[in-house]
Parts: C-alpha cells; sequence; structure tokens
C-alpha cells in the first residue's frame, strides 16, 4: 500500500541522464561528420543544415565533436566511479566485518585519501606519466575510493547490528559469508546513491583536468579542452565556449538531480517527512 | 462531556472502525484494549480530529456539546490541548531533542493561553510538580537526553495538561516503559483524573494496565467494539468469546508452573479479509450459521455493560421463553 | 560438572564514551559474576528490566561476545576457548530467537533461504528443501511458505520462521530473547505452546528471557530476576511468585498482575 512518489528533481534528472549517455551511446556508431576531419576553409562555418552547431577555429563539426565528447566523459565517470565504488566498498565491508584495527587502519587511511583533491593529484600523475584520459581516471577512482569506503562503512556498520545478522552469526556464518549474503544487499542502496552523485562530480572533474591539458589529448575531443580552447576566441566565436559548456552543465545537473532523488527515494527519514 | 455515536471509518478496501459508540464523563477512566488491527489507535486518532488523508470518517463525536463530525481542521485545532490532549507511545521521539523540556511546556501556553513567558514558566514548573517530576526547577533547563524514560514521559503528560484539557487520551503510555516506571505512570493519571475531574480515555493492549488504571473497559476486535463494561465486571466474567478467549490466553502469575495456554485459532485477518457479519467469525469456536455474514448487535450483560454476540441474544431468548 | 549449559561467574564490561581526554573512560559492568546451570529439557527464565544485563547474557551465552570473567561452559567445552572453526561447528547446538518478528529476517531473502541458513553454514549436506519443508511444518506453518518473502506474513507466523531456522540443525539449546514481547496476546500463548511442544519434541533447554513475570510463569521450571547486572533472586517459578524475598520482584509482580 505504500505510496511512493516519485519526485521531479528524480524524473528530471533521469531524462537528463537519458538523453546524455543516448548521445554518448549514439556516438560509438553515428556521428554527423566525421569529429577529427579539418577543413580550414569551413572554420568558424554557422549554423546550417550541414553543420548543425557550425564548425570550430579548424573547421571540424561542432556537434560530432560534442557527442564524441559525451562518450569520452561518460567512459573516464563509468571507470573512474566502477573502480572507486568496486573497491570502495570492499574497504567498507571489510572495515564493518573485521572491526578493531583492522576498521581503524582503513578509515584512517581514508581520512588521508580525503585530504587529497584530486586535481592536485591527477597533477602529480601527469606529471610522472604524461597528461592521458587514463591518468585522469586513475586520479578519480583513487580519489572516489575513500568516499565509498566511509559511505558503506557507515551503512554496513547498521546492518550488522539488524537481528537478522545476528541470527547467520548463530547459525554459524563467516563474516565474508555474511558481508556477502545479508550486508552488500541491503547497502546497496545508499552505494548507488552516492555513486550517481560522484558520477556527476567525476564529470565536472574530468572537464576541468581536460581543461587544463591534463586530460583527453588532441585529437581526442572533451569538453573540457573544448572549453579551453575556445577561451582565447570568446570574442571571435563565443558559441564554441557556449555548447560545451551547456554539455557540462547538462550532464553534471542531470547526474546531481538523478543522485539527489534516489536518495530522496531511499531515506525512510525523508519519506515519512513527506507523508506527514 | 465527550460523545460518540455511530463512528465509522472507512477506508478504500473496506470498513476499519464500525458503528463506535461511547462516552467519557468529566474525571471518568474508560480503557480501550485491543491487539493489532483492533482500530484502538485509529479511535484516539479520529477523537483528535487527525484521521489520516484518504479515510472516510462518518458519524458523530461531541466535544463539550460542539459536534465534531465532519469539522474542519481549523476546528479541531481550536480543540486540541485545550479541549482534548494526548500522550503516545515513545516519549524520546515525541519530544524535540533540541529543545528544553521547560521551553517545550511552556510554549503552547504562550501560544494558546497568551501568557508571558515569566507566567508560563511559573505554569510549566507548576505542571512538573503536578506530574511528580523530580527536581522540576532544574529539570525545566534540561534536554530531553538527560531525562530517563519515564521522567520523559512525565514531561509529556505535563505538556498535555499544559491547557487544562478536559479529556485526556493515553495512547499505550506505558508500553515503552520499565514495570516499575509503568506502574507509577499509571498511578499518576489516576491520580490526575481524580484531581482534575479530567476524563481519560486509556489505550493499551495491556490488560494489567488497563485493570489498574480504569474503571470501564471497551474491548475491540477487527474495528468493532465487541463487549463494554465495568473493568473488573468485564474482567471477571468476560461475555464475548473474543474477550473470554484474550484473557484466557494471557498468561496468569496464578497458576505458576509450566502449562500450555488456551489459544485463540489463527490470527487477526488483514481489514480486507475480515468477515462482514462478526469480525471474529472464522476464529471463534462457538460460531453459529449466521455469524459470518450477519452482524450481531449489542445484548445488555448487565446494567451498563453489553456484548455483541449471536449467541448472547440467543441465550436471553431461550431464558426470556 | 553438570548441565548442558553452565555459566559460571561471568562478568561483562563495557566501555563507555571518554567524558575527559586525560581520564580514562568509565566502565559500565553490564553483568556481574553471573552463574547458573540449565539442563536438557527444561526452561530458565532470566527475568529483568531494560539495562538489567539480561540481553548481554544472552550474547555472552550465544557466543556473541566473550565475557571479561568467568566462562560459558556448552556440553562441557569452554566456548571462549574454542577456534573459530570450532565455534562454528558447535553453533550447530546452540540456537536463538530474536524479539523483533519484522527484524530478525531479511526482507530481501525468501523464507526458505533464511530458514536453511545454518545449514549452509555448518556445510551439512541433504536435501535443504525437505529440511526446510519439515522445519515449517514442525512450526504449524506450511512446505509451500519457504517461497514467501517476510513481508507476506504476520507477526506471528515470522516468529515461527525464526523458530523454524532456529531449530532447523536439530540445536540442544534455544535462546529465547524476547521472543514474545512483541506479539499480540493471543499469538503470544500459541508461540509459547509452539516452544513448550518443541522442547518435549526435542529435548530443548531453553533459557527464556523476559521482562514479563507471567509470560515467564507459563513457560519456565525455574527463574532467575536480575537487576543492574546481579542476580538479585533465583528458585523454581512457584517459588518466586508465591514467596518473593525482594521488593524489585514484589514490583514485577504487580505489574504482571490483574487488578481485582
Amino acid at each position: 500500500m505504500r505510496e511512493r512518489r516519485l519526485s521531479p528533481n528524480l524524473i528530471i534528472g533521469a531524462v537528463l541522464v537519458a538523453l546524455v549517455c543516448g548521445v554518448a551511446l549514439l556516438s560509438v556508431v553515428w556521428t554527423p561528420h566525421p569529429y577529427a576531419v579539418i577543413d580550414v576553409g569551413g572554420k568558424f562555418a554557422p549554423a546550417s543544415a550541414e553543420h548543425w552547431l557550425g564548425t570550430d577555429q579548424l573547421g571540424r563539426d561542432l556537434v560530432s565533436q560534442l557527442m564524441v565528447a559525451a562518450g569520452n566523459s561518460m567512459m573516464v565517470a563509468l571507470l573512474a566511479v566502477g573502480v572507486g565504488c568496486v573497491l570502495g566498498t570492499a574497504f567498507g565491508l571489510l572495515a564493518a566485518a573485521r572491526g578493531g584495527w583492522t576498521e581503524e587502519a582503513i578509515m584512517r587511511v581514508s581520512d588521508l585519501g580525503f585530504a587529497f583533491p584530486a586535481l592536485l593529484f591527477a597533477i602529480m600523475l601527469a606529471a610522472a606519466y604524461g597528461p592521458s584520459l587514463s591518468v585522469v581516471v586513475v586520479a578519480i577512482a583513487f580519489i572516489n575510493i575513500p568516499i565509498f569506503a566511509r559511505v558503506s562503512r557507515a551503512a554496513a556498520n547498521q546492518v550488522w547490528h539488524r537481528e537478522y545478522v545476528y541470527a547467520a552469526r548463530a547459525a554459524g556464518m563467516g563474516r565474508f559469508a555474511i558481508s556477502r549474503d545479508h550486508i552488500l544487499p541491503n547497502i546497496a542502496a545508499p552505494v548507488i546513491v552516492q555513486a550517481t552523485i560522484e558520477f556527476a562530480v567525476s564529470i565536472l572533474t574530468e572537464a576541468a583536468l581536460s581543461y587544463l591539458g591534463l586530460g583527453a589529448q588532441p585529437p581526442a575531443p572533451s569538453w573540457g579542452r573544448m572549453l579551453s580552447e575556445a577561451q582565447t576566441l570568446m570574442y571571435l566565436a563565443p558559441q564554441l565556449a557556449i555548447w560545451p559548456g551547456l554539455c557540462i552543465f547538462t550532464a553534471v545537473l542531470g547526474f546531481g538531480l538523478l543522485g539527489d532523488g534516489l536518495r530522496d527515494m531511499t531515506d525512510p527519514r525523508l519519506i515519512r517527512e513527506r507523508r506527514a | 462531556m465527550i460523545e460518540v455515536e455511530g463512528l465509522s471509518i472507512t477506508s478504500a478496501a473496506g470498513p476499519i472502525l464500525r458503528d463506535v459508540r461511547l462516552h467519557v464523563a468529566a474525571g471518568e477512566r474508560l480503557g480501550v484494549v485491543g491487539e493489532s488491527g483492533s482500530g484502538k489507535t485509529l479511535l484516539a486518532m479520529s477523537l483528535m480530529g487527525m484521521v489520516p488523508d484518504g479515510l472516510h470518517v462518518t458519524g458523530s463525536i461531541r466535544i463539550d456539546g460542539a459536534e465534531m463530525g465532519g469539522a474542519d481542521e481549523a476546528a479541531w485545532r481550536r480543540l486540541r490541548a485545550r479541549r482534548v490532549a494526548m500522550i503516545f507511545q515513545e516519549p524520546m521521539s515525541a519530544l524535540n531533542p533540541l529543545r528544553r523540556v521547560g521551553d517545550t511546556v511552556a510554549e503552547p501556553l504562550i501560544r494558546h493561553l497568551g501568557l508571558s513567558p515569566r507566567a508560563a514558566r511559573d505554569k510549566a514548573l507548576a505542571l512538573f510538580e503536578e506530574t511528580g517530576i523530580l527536581g522540576p526547577e532544574r529539570r525545566l533547563s534540561q534536554y530531553p537526553h538527560q531525562l530517563s524514560g519515564g521522567q520523559r514521559q512525565r514531561v509529556l503528560i505535563a505538556l498535555a495538561l499544559a491547557c487544562d484539557p478536559e479529556l485526556l487520551i493515553a495512547d499505550e503510555p506505558t508500553t515503552a516503559l520499565d514495570a516499575n516506571v509503568a506502574l507509577r505512570i499509571t498511578r499518576l493519571l489516576v491520580r490526575l483524573a481524580r484531581e482534575r475531574r479530567m476524563g481519560l480515555l486509556f489505550i493499551s493492549h495491556d490488560l494489567a494496565a488497563v485493570s489498574r488504571t480504569t474503571e470501564r473497559l471497551m474491548v475491540m476486535y477487527g474495528g468493532d467494539v465487541v463487549e463494554t463494561g465495568a473493568t473488573a465486571e468485564v474482567l471477571r466474567a468476560p461475555a464475548h468469546p473474543y474477550t473470554v478467549g484474550l484473557l484466557a490466553a494471557r498468561p496468569s502469575l496464578a497458576a505458576h508452573g509450566k502449562r500450555r495456554l488456551p489459544t485463540i485459532p489463527g490470527s487477526v485477518p488483514p481489514p480486507q479479509e475480515l468477515p462482514r457479519g462478526c469480525r471474529f467469525s472464522g476464529r471463534c469456536g462457538q460460531e453459529i450459521a449466521r455469524c459470518a455474514d450477519e452482524r450481531p448487535q449489542p445484548v445488555a450483560t448487565a446494567p451498563g455493560s453489553w456484548a455483541a454476540c449471536h449467541l448472547l441474544r440467543a441465550r436471553a431468548k431461550g431464558a426470556g421463553a | 560438572m553438570s548441565g548442558l549449559l553452565a555459566v559460571e561467574a561471568v562478568t561483562r564490561r563495557y566501555r563507555l564514551p571518554r567524558l575527559s581526554l586525560f581520564r580514562p573512560a568509565p566502565m559500565l559492568t553490564a553483568v556481574r559474576e553471573v552463574s547458573f546451570t540449565l539442563d536438557t529439557g527444561q526452561t530458565l527464565g532470566i527475568v529483568g528490566e531494560s539495562g538489567s544485563g539480561k540481553s548481554t547474557l544472552a550474547r555472552l551465552v550465544m557466543g556473541f561476545e566473550a565475557p571479561d570473567a568467568g566462562r560459558v561452559v556448552f556440553d562441557g567445552q569452554d566456548l571462549a576457548q574454542l577456534s573459530p572453526a570450532a565455534m562454528r561447528r558447535a553453533r550447530r547446538g546452540f540456537q536463538m530467537v530474536f524479539q523483533d518478528p519484522f527484524g530478525s529476517l531479511d526482507q530481501r531473502r525468501r523464507v526458505g533461504w533464511s530458514i536453511a541458513e545454518p545449514l549452509r553454514a555448518q556445510g551439512l549436506g541433504g536435501d535443504h528443501g525437505r529440511a526446510v519443508a519439515q522445519a515449517l511444518e514442525q512450526v504449524g506453518l506450511r512446505a509451500e511458505h519457504a517461497g514467501r518473502f517476510p513481508h507476506e506474513f504476520s507477526g506471528g507466523q515470522r516468529q515461527r520462521i525464526a523458530i523454524a531456522r532456529a531449530v532447523i540443525t536439530r540445536p540442544r539449546l534455544l535462546v529465547a530473547d524476547e521472543a514474545v514481547s512483541a506479539l499480540d496476546v493471543s499469538v503470544q500463548a500459541q508461540i509459547l505452546n509452539l516452544l513448550m511442544d518443541l522442547q518435549d519434541d526435542l529435548g530443548l533447554a531453553i533459557l527464556f528471557i523476559s521482562h514479563d513475570l507471567a509470560v515467564v510463569s507459563s513457560i519456565c521450571d525455574h527463574v532467575l530476576v536480575m537487576r543492574e547486572g546481579q542476580v538479585l533472586e533465583r528458585g523454581p517459578v512457584g517459588d518466586v511468585l508465591t514467596r518473593p524475598t525482594q521488593d524489585y520482584t514484589r514490583t514485577l509482580l504487580a505489574a504482571a498482575a490483574l487488578e481485582d
């Protein structure tokens, strides 16, 4: 009988995310033009039937570039958040299952991780291994590990005190089996919510790193790099900065709203307040 | 002072409270006993005008002569706290953890009665003394977490009494408390009802608590009042098969030693599966043909007492013929 | 050496949050030198209110925690001395039923899965489905209930499911921590009877923990009244109920009695 009305946040977020993901997937099989073909003669072309949003300073089709960049952004975010989420959650589960000094050690190391901004870490990596999208993935993944470790440990510690977990212990189940059978399924909701929010943050971080020239290298298009290249041409061709900016805005807003909506839906405290 | 006549509450799935009749006079203590799904909490909510949305309420609720059946939220708000007040089961979650308990109690005095902050504080202190809070002066400036469960429940009672209500509804007020604390709270409620000539509606599943708190008793099952009468009388000689079964199933201190308890078979069905006639049919051991479909009418069992059961009617007729 | 379960002078302390950085954290003694024995086929009631240490005692007996002093001896084995593997094997012999019939089953798992958990944990082979069906029938449910989820059952039925899970390994000791407190009176009687039936069928020893003296009086042979971690009074149920020696016990009696 429980009624769960979908929040407008959730719906708007889901629509935006579906849009960005759809475009990213589409770019794998189809773009209006090959994104990297340079046509110096046709540079700064205005929007037309041929080039929907015009061309850039090297005559490349803007729509095609934005589409491929969406794919790159999604891929970076997916890999980085995926790796961070899996490793972080594993550490969080381990900390909650073992307790004692194991938990203490994992959480203190996590605190250290928190003290490190992703940007700084990526700059260090780029200095050592040269700038590339791989560096961006590693940097964001690394920063995500403590975030997921903390979220999953807090949730897992609560589940460890549920009676059905005591019942499993009484049955003779080991800590690993309990973590797999009971803890993980019951902390999935907060972890997924966190992943959605981190997805938005990752897109933003990737854009920032590429803007600084530490991420995607030419000719691989990236919203951040497109933005940075357009910067010098702001007065000449402002649309070159506006479109990638709008793309970043849409993707980040979409995942942010989706994450908020999911959190509201799974947080029983908020459900109760809404119903009251 | 409060008179309820033909109160029914219906959800989309069917009736969940049917034709409830009750009255509580000044200084009178009425107990409502029932298991989960009996509708006792919904009854309490309806007397506060707080029936959840989506439920259809019919019937008459007269409070102090004013007809509240079908009254709007604004009318109820004028009545709450001042005429009818309520205390709940969970004394922790009913208090704002970030406010001093003295401020919590003073607030309605300032807002509803227009007292000055100074006068409100004095009145709060008097209420703390009246409800037996230890070290009342000091308690005023404490936060809920600094109080024990029993002291918190007393604060809530003080809060409920702030605007001198004529009826106090207590919904499972002792369920979350330890035995000796519960004993003292029920004694306090009895004393307050006497001294203030205040009506008390005491709702509980705990027969022992009801027996020492109330003069009259209403037994509910599946949204119906199945039996009512003087508390001691109903407990001594229950008439309705459900009341009989409930009392028998209750572990007794008198018959100590290991023994099987008589049970009522099955469990309370969900609201939409309750039988149309007598709600207890299907679980009753003495069922007759008409029980499932025909609703039994109340039969007087003693002066001021009745039970709604077809068997009693048949028996009464048999005796009369 | 007597009894299936012997609790010998166990003490359990907890560290409370520090009040000052420079002073050691204050300690709370939840259970102080409690001793008792429990034989096969017998039921021992432990009565007390919140904070009396009765639930801590349950956790000590179940081996969820180790005592700071004293021993918990089950079937001749000191639980604290067992290796993790030996402890896991020993768990087959003692199981637990909890208070909250809503919280003691994982809502995401089918009932049959939860009931079979002890069999999987013990690495026991054989036909788990059959064992689950048998356990369900033993507690008055039907075999086909194994495929349903907890939310499809009433509180009393869930408590039956929890009991089925507890008896599926044929344990010799059952610890029931407030196992009927959350149930309606009419359902409570059914569950108490079920526990007594299982005790007769399986020769179970039951450690029955409750705050309600009336409930304890109808299912226990002996009773132990606890307050603030210590045993206040003990003896056969009839003696304690008719001739309580402590004011506290009298208060508990008054709270459970119907007034005339």
